[in-house]
């Protein structure tokens, strides 16, 4: 009676083996932050927090501040609006240039692998350095000019663009495009008239993540003379005026969430549902009826003759001149000779560079940083997932998935508070930049990496929960509702059918954003935690240019380490 | 349908492109109507000093006959670099910003300071848990070690400069602190941290201290100053040797007299000089910030 040994598949597949490692990665980190060690909690604390929680309630109110708010929040739009188009533009030439699919169209196959790698690589370098140490680099270039803030955005979103609409181009159905290359089309008409279009929409909808970004950014961005949102939060800051911050933070609320509702009004229109597409092969995408459950959007098409889409597009056509004046940079310090003298002088005091320190003291300095961006996306992308079930509106709203057929009139408001104050919650946390968030976790949290991971997943986990539910929202409904037909009790709907569809596409939101926070360590220096974000703050305020290159380099090299990392995992995950 | 639209804003959107406005302002102005560009460093109370800043401007405008205006600046490294480059002419800043920027730019002048810049001191402030006790002499800073600190902003001189000198003095290294020292970036987080118990020494600016101990905003049942340092140099204004090419050889001496002329019992005057915490501005010169370019070096903060 013996059965015939059968060979069990290992249970070491590639999938398994990055799960160890990513469990041994945080449990590395957590031993960094030193976690395991008593008293990480201050309770001395609490009544500081408190006051700021309580500041929430008590905004400054009062006419000025309200006037200047207002002024601050269209001098941020307007750089947003600037900085995005830009980096739309470099984007859109480094995105073809970094694809692999261009350079296979132009040249024998045997040649593309170094050249595309190599433009691979060479975009890390800007997206490796954050858009405020951009920011004081173009300082030295244009001095308080609203250039400064502009190309600071420009550059390092022009980057991560290009790099992003290169995955959507490689990723994009190309048996059109062999078909025209082969009957003899020149290879950048051939791309015009086939991947382009087909790629339209993704692109388009990744414009608009990158818009609610640039915000974001230009949020941070208060360095620069020119006043704005960030620089308002910067000056309430340094004499925490709490009351005055929220009534900033809430203006930052309402313009991300205006623009949040705004985009996803027009991708709705437009027909393309998800603002960022990642690891998804398009072949097993339907696109069009990948919506939320039937009956909730019947028309998912674009009627024919959408007046108010065309409206639409051309008020946010007249928006890109108004914001080019409103913010009056002056464009000619690009090319002029000034600049370039400028550039001579930086370059000379920061080459060549100094390569003094050891070195292998900078790795240790560098494991604290890679440690508390690991701690920062592993907290922000658990908190994440789980927001984003209650903030999706195709769950617990009437109608939804997971709501009794005759929801008494109590479970609709339960419903609807539970959707609004999810979102409200993640909107909050990504319109309260991460330094504040640093200086209010640092208030109930001893120093150290701790409470600089938890503010960078505090702002991080308001994004990725917002992409989250609305790639929840745009689950292919069909299994979900034959599950539910079927009798299954909601708990294993959830688990057999909603978290399967979800968790591959939300670890690659997680992946992707991980650079981020990598590169947000250096934003939340006063944590206390070392890093090379410390040490870069102060080579900068002692003017060591020689000393800032190589900081930077080592973060080059951690945006490559991030990169291969996130790319072979999302790999393995397809 | 779809297609239409989406074409035509894509060709839209290139004529746009190229219509950017004209600079704001051009090269070949006429000298008389350059205006004088003023800046602040950001270090106490910033947002009122940032946000009334017409005031001063007005004033200079009036005194000196040329235009004037102000940029806000709220870091220090950029309001050196932007004074380096030749965006500002004339900045308030700090005792080793002020140093930083006049080894930047040759030629520069330390032109005035206020009343209490020329014997101002720093504290160091210890949550009463810590069970420290307040010292008198500069030796028994030893007993902060293996206590944890904080430091303001990395370029402060009050809030991390003299502090830092002063326990090196007493042979207290930045070592010998529990954990890493502390950079809260500003004074005033500094005495929250503090009374937060987060960290358990700070070391800022007393004039701000004081201030906040006035208005009420500390708790001296969390908090208390347990050393107060020796005296030294600090805030100042420095001006850019440009501005004699502009507006004549002379302007330095007048904007300095016009600082100086600055009267607590004119109103509006008055207002000026209390938004600069100031009773009146005095005149200072660079040899008074030797002590500080000689620490700055020795502490690495000056190349």
């Amino acid at each position: 009676m013996t059965r015939p040994a059968v060979d069990r598949p290992s249970w070491l597949t590639p999938r398994s083996r990055w799960g160890l490692i990513v469990l041994a990665a945080i449990a590395f980190s957590l031993w960094q932050a030193r976690v395991f060690e008593p008293n990480r909690f201050n309770v001395g604390g609490i009544p500081q927090l408190l006051r700021f929680v309580q500041a929430s309630v008590q905004p400054d109110l009062s006419l000025d501040f309200l006037q200047l708010t207002l002024d601050a929040a269209i001098v941020t739009f307007a750089y947003a609006v600037c900085g995005t188009f830009f980096s739309i533009v470099f984007g859109c030439v480094g995105g073809i240039l970094a694809s692999e699919v261009w350079w296979v169209s132009v040249l024998p196959r045997h040649a593309t692998r170094p050249i595309w790698l190599g433009i691979r690589a060479t975009l890390a370098v800007p997206r490796a350095i954050h858009e405020l140490i951009w920011g004081l680099f173009f300082v030295n270039l244009f001095g308080l000019d609203p250039l400064v803030a502009i190309v600071a955005i420009a550059v390092p979103y022009g980057a991560i663009v290009a790099k992003v609409f290169s995955e959507i181009l490689d990723e994009t159905p190309r048996q059109p495009l062999i078909a025209l290359l082969n009957s003899g089309v020149a290879p950048f008409t051939a791309f015009l008239y086939t991947l382009l279009p087909q790629a339209f929409l993704d692109l388009l909808s990744y414009t608009f993540y990158r818009f609610e970004c640039s915000v974001r950014s230009a949020a941070v961005l208060g360095i620069i003379g020119a006043g704005g949102l960030g620089y308002q939060i910067l000056l309430s800051l340094q004499s925490l005026r709490y009351e005055q911050l929220w009534t900033l933070f809430y203006a930052l609320f309402l313009l991300n969430g205006a623009i949040d509702f705004f985009s996803a009004w027009l991708r709705r229109r437009l027909g393309s549902p998800s603002r960022l597409d990642l690891n998804l092969r398009k072949q097993a995408r339907s696109r069009g009826s990948g919506g939320s459950l039937p009956d909730a959007h019947p028309a998912r098409q674009p009627p024919e003759r959408d007046r108010w889409l065309v409206a639409v597009g051309l008020g946010g056509l007249l928006l890109l001149p108004f914001s080019f004046w409103y913010v009056g940079a002056d464009f000619s310090k690009l090319w002029s000779a000034r600049t370039l003298e400028l550039l001579g002088d930086v370059a000379q005091t920061a080459f060549p560079p100094n390569l003094d320190q050891s070195q292998w003291q900078l790795g240790m300095v560098a494991v604290q940083t890679v440690a508390m961006s690991i701690l920062a996306i592993a907290i922000a992308g658990c908190g994440g997932i789980l927001l984003s079930f209650p903030a999706a509106h195709t769950f617990f709203l009437p109608g939804g998935l997971f709501t009794p057929a005759q929801p008494s009139w109590r479970d609709r408001v339960l419903a609807w508070t539970g959707v609004l104050g999810t979102r409200a919650a993640l909107l909050i946390a990504r319109a309260v930049p991460a330094p504040i968030w640093a200086l209010v976790a640092l208030f109930v949290l001893f120093p150290g990496i701790l409470p600089g991971a938890i503010a960078l997943a505090l702002h991080n986990m308001g994004i990725l929960g917002r992409l989250m539910a609305e790639s929840n929202e745009n689950l292919d409904p069909r299994p979900l509702v034959a599950l539910k037909a079927q009798g299954t009790p909601a708990a294993l709907v959830f688990l057999y059918g909603v978290l399967p569809m979800t968790l591959t596409r939300s670890i690659a939101y997680i992946l992707y954003r991980w650079e981020v926070c990598l590169r947000e360590t250096v934003i939340v220096g006063l944590v206390g935690a070392g890093g090379l974000g410390r040490l870069l703050t102060e080579q900068l305020s002692s003017f060591d240019y020689r000393r800032v290159v190589v900081t930077l380099g080592w973060f080059v090299i951690l945006t490559f380490g991030v990169d291969w990392v996130s790319g072979a995992m999302r790999r393995s995950l397809r | 349908m779809k297609r239409v639209v989406l074409s035509t804003l894509l060709s839209l959107l290139l004529p746009l492109a190229a219509c950017t406005p004209d600079s704001s302002s051009s090269s070949n102005e006429d000298a008389a109507t350059q205006p004088l560009v003023t800046s602040a460093i950001p270090d106490q109370d910033p947002e009122k000093l940032q946000r009334l800043y017409s005031k001063l401007a007005d004033y200079l405008e009036t005194e000196l006959g040329v235009p004037v205006e102000y940029k806000p600046v709220t870091d220090y490294a950029a309001a050196v670099t932007a004074f380096r480059v030749g965006d500002l002419d004339m900045v308030w800043f700090g005792g080793l910003t002020g140093v930083q920027a006049r080894l930047q730019v040759p030629g520069a002048e330390a032109i005035a300071q206020r009343d209490i810049d020329a014997d101002f001191h720093s504290v160091f402030i210890a949550n009463t848990n810590s069970g420290l006790t307040p010292i008198d002499d500069i030796a028994q800073l030893a007993t902060l070690k293996g206590r944890s600190l904080t430091f303001g902003s990395e370029s402060s001189t009050s809030g991390r400069l003299m502090p830092q000198y002063f326990l090196e003095q007493a042979d207290v290294n930045l070592d010998d602190f529990k954990g890493e020292v502390g950079f809260s970036q500003s004074h005033d987080a500094t005495i929250q941290l503090v009374e937060a118990g987060t960290y358990e020494v700070g070391a800022l600016n007393e004039q701000v201290w004081n201030s906040r101990v006035q208005e009420g905003a500390v708790d001296l049942d969390q908090v208390q100053v347990i050393w107060r340092t020796p005296a030294y140099y600090d805030y100042h204004w420095v001006v850019n040797p440009d501005v004699k090419e502009r507006y004549g050889e002379e302007f330095v001496g007048r904007v300095q007299a016009a600082l100086m002329a600055l009267d607590p019992s004119v109103p509006e005057e008055k207002e000026i000089l209390d938004l600069f915490g100031a009773n009146q501005f005095i005149e200072t010169e660079n040899s008074n910030y030797s002590q500080i370019e000689d620490i700055g070096r020795a502490i690495g903060k000056i190349q």
